[in-house]
């Protein structure tokens, strides 16, 4: 497919497949926890709901960052999905999560000032990972170019088991899932009153969500780059693994920071440079 | 229209409830009544929120809570006052350290009666309260370009917590004008402010329930001054803040002879406003190292 088709299938299809994923969500843990559980339009309703509500800040400012923040995350999106650098996909996600939480140290609450250190801290302790994850695919298929990855007929989960488990592990962090949704969580409301989004209301709250949907996909799409031996499973793979993130999520209590960061690190340590190390010897 | 109905996001507080009606709204999260199921989602942040869950009498203590989780909510919001505490005082109502119900603090939109309310007539005022909501969002986009419906009135006791919030929003581009974050009028507290209220003539204006301008003035021999003409910054560039200066020298007994008002020496809109409206500078003061207040003095006709 030409590149900028997919392009604009990326810009228009990852919202609504990241909503609706997120309705999914929803709905698995609330029959998880024998409940009924929302619609699975649910969080295109509380979107557009946010959208036409007020909009209170403490400083205008905070919701340009919010802007950027949504923007990055959307060019990192495309990058990925024009078959671009993987390590240029990397560093623009990064850089797109620095904007999050700038715009919350620029709220100045208590609140928003405690949930922006921790998703510092949680930065620190996914990072490498993904690195390290970007430089095994490169070391199995010698080009850092999503494109040349994507289009390889045999699955780079056969050479890289360990860079996947440690990728599933720091997914976990990403997609801000127990047991390690410290600056925010999506189910337990109280927690810090809400982190980093507890100055944010009406669209820059509207946004933040979008934002976390294209992020979503985005990841999910990193994930089907393991098993490229065919589409089916591919796709598949990646659902299951979001499956999995939601029965982590509700199986398991919140964990301390520092028992996130040390756990993410030995993980990172052992399985995604340990598989590096393997990998360099064979 | 769709998202206010299918989404209605709460904020529960307990003004002083034994918690009977606390276990009651929680008891609405359970799988048995399962309100996210309507969409409900029981936030921990008013400004998150878009239902106000208050359950329990109001004394001296809570009053404040209240008011400040109210003015927290941005618009269109609701009240739900849950169980006959909440709704009237109960059986608290004559005790000397109840002030009554919750409306005796904010406005209530829907009262849920019963001791304890039941989760079924908890989840009904939620359900009706999602209708008070509809409509006031039908309002609120009505009024968003129809200026001409802003009322003009003279600020009430209750009415200084919102203006105090408002002050600390409009006086932001004042800080990035002078580049100090120190400015008198971002720091000013509660208590403060209150005090001032004792000494001082506030004016409002309001759009749909909601205070968007506001000036103060006090009265010194024969001359009064204002200050603080400020206006949301959405609502800037309207002629509130003329309309306000034009209201507030009404106020005053035929004593009054000379107005005068004060801005900063680099707050152009400001003076421009004053200058329309007759007043002319003839004095500058030293306020802050960086600011300068020029004074102006006009002659009441």
């Amino acid at each position: 497919m030409n590149p900028f088709v997919r392009l604009l299938v990326y810009l228009v299809v990852a919202p609504l497949l990241g909503g609706l994923l997120a309705g999914v969500d929803r709905i698995v843990t609330a029959r998880l926890q024998s409940r009924l559980g929302p619609p699975v339009w649910q969080p295109f309703y509380d979107v557009w709901k946010l959208w036409q509500k007020e909009n209170v800040v403490v400083r205008r400012s905070q919701n340009y960052y919010i802007f950027f923040f949504l923007l990055f995350v959307i060019f990192t999106g495309a990058l990925f999905f024009t078959g671009f650098d993987l390590l240029l996909v990397v560093f623009a996600f990064t850089l797109a999560g620095i904007f999050f939480v700038l715009a919350a140290y620029k709220a100045s609450s208590p609140y928003s000032f405690v949930g922006a250190e921790r998703e510092l801290i949680q930065m620190m302790a996914y990072e490498p990972m993904v690195l390290l994850t970007a430089v095994g695919m490169y070391l199995a298929t010698g080009s850092f170019y999503v494109h040349d990855i994507a289009g390889r007929t045999t699955s780079l989960i056969w050479t890289l088991p360990g860079v996947f488990l440690g990728f599933l592990f720091i997914l976990v962090i990403k997609f801000r899932k127990s047991p390690f949704d410290l600056s925010l969580s999506h189910h337990a409301h109280q927690e810090l009153v809400r982190g980093i989004t507890t100055e944010f209301s009406g669209g820059p709250l509207a946004l933040i969500e979008v934002a976390h949907w294209y992020e979503n996909v985005l990841l999910l799409s990193w994930v089907y780059l393991f098993f490229t031996a065919s589409p089916v499973l591919g796709v598949a793979a990646a659902l299951a693994v979001f499956l999995f993130l939601i029965l982590v999520d509700n199986t398991f209590a919140r964990l301390k920071w520092q028992s996130a960061l040390k756990s993410a690190w030995v993980v990172t340590l052992v399985l995604g440079f340990g598989n590096i190390v393997v990998l360099s010897f064979l | 229209m769709l998202g206010f109905r299918k989404s209605p996001w709460i904020i529960h507080y307990d003004a002083s409830s034994c918690n009977g009606c606390d276990i009651e709204v929680l008891a609405c999260l359970t799988p048995l009544y399962d309100v996210e199921r309507l969409g409900v989602i029981n936030t921990g942040n008013p400004k998150h929120a878009d239902i106000f869950l208050v359950t329990g009498g109001v004394n001296p203590h809570s009053a404040a809570v209240v008011r400040n989780i109210y003015h927290q909510l941005p618009e269109p919001k609701v009240v739900v006052a849950v169980g006959i505490c909440a709704a009237s005082g109960g059986i608290f109502r004559e005790c000397y350290n109840i002030s009554g119900g919750v409306d005796t603090v904010i406005p209530v939109d829907v009262y849920v009666p019963g001791c304890a309310a039941r989760p079924e007539a908890i989840i009904d005022g939620v359900v009706r309260g999602i209708q008070v909501l509809e409509q006031k969002q039908r309002a609120m986009k009505a009024d968003a370009n129809s200026i001409d419906r802003a009322v003009y009135a003279r600020a009430e006791k209750c009415d200084v917590a919102e203006i105090l919030a408002l002050q600390k929003i409009a006086y932001q581009s004042e800080a990035e004008l002078y580049g100090d974050d120190s400015l008198p009028a971002m720091h000013q507290t509660m208590a403060e402010i209150e005090e001032e209220f004792g000494r001082a003539v506030f004016m409002k204006a309001v759009v749909n329930g909601k205070i968007v301008g506001s000036i103060r003035g006090g009265a010194d021999g024969a001359t009064a001054r204002f200050t603080r003409c400020i206006v949301h910054p959405y609502f800037q560039k309207r002629g509130i803040g003329r309309r306000l200066i034009d209201e507030i020298e009404r106020v005053w007994p035929p004593e009054i002879t000379r107005f005068e008002a004060v801005a900063g020496h680099k707050s152009k809109r400001r003076l421009y406003v004053y200058g329309q409206l007759g007043y002319q500078p003839f004095k500058t003061e030293p306020f802050l190292p960086n600011i300068n207040w020029v004074i102006l003095q006009k002659e009441r006709k």
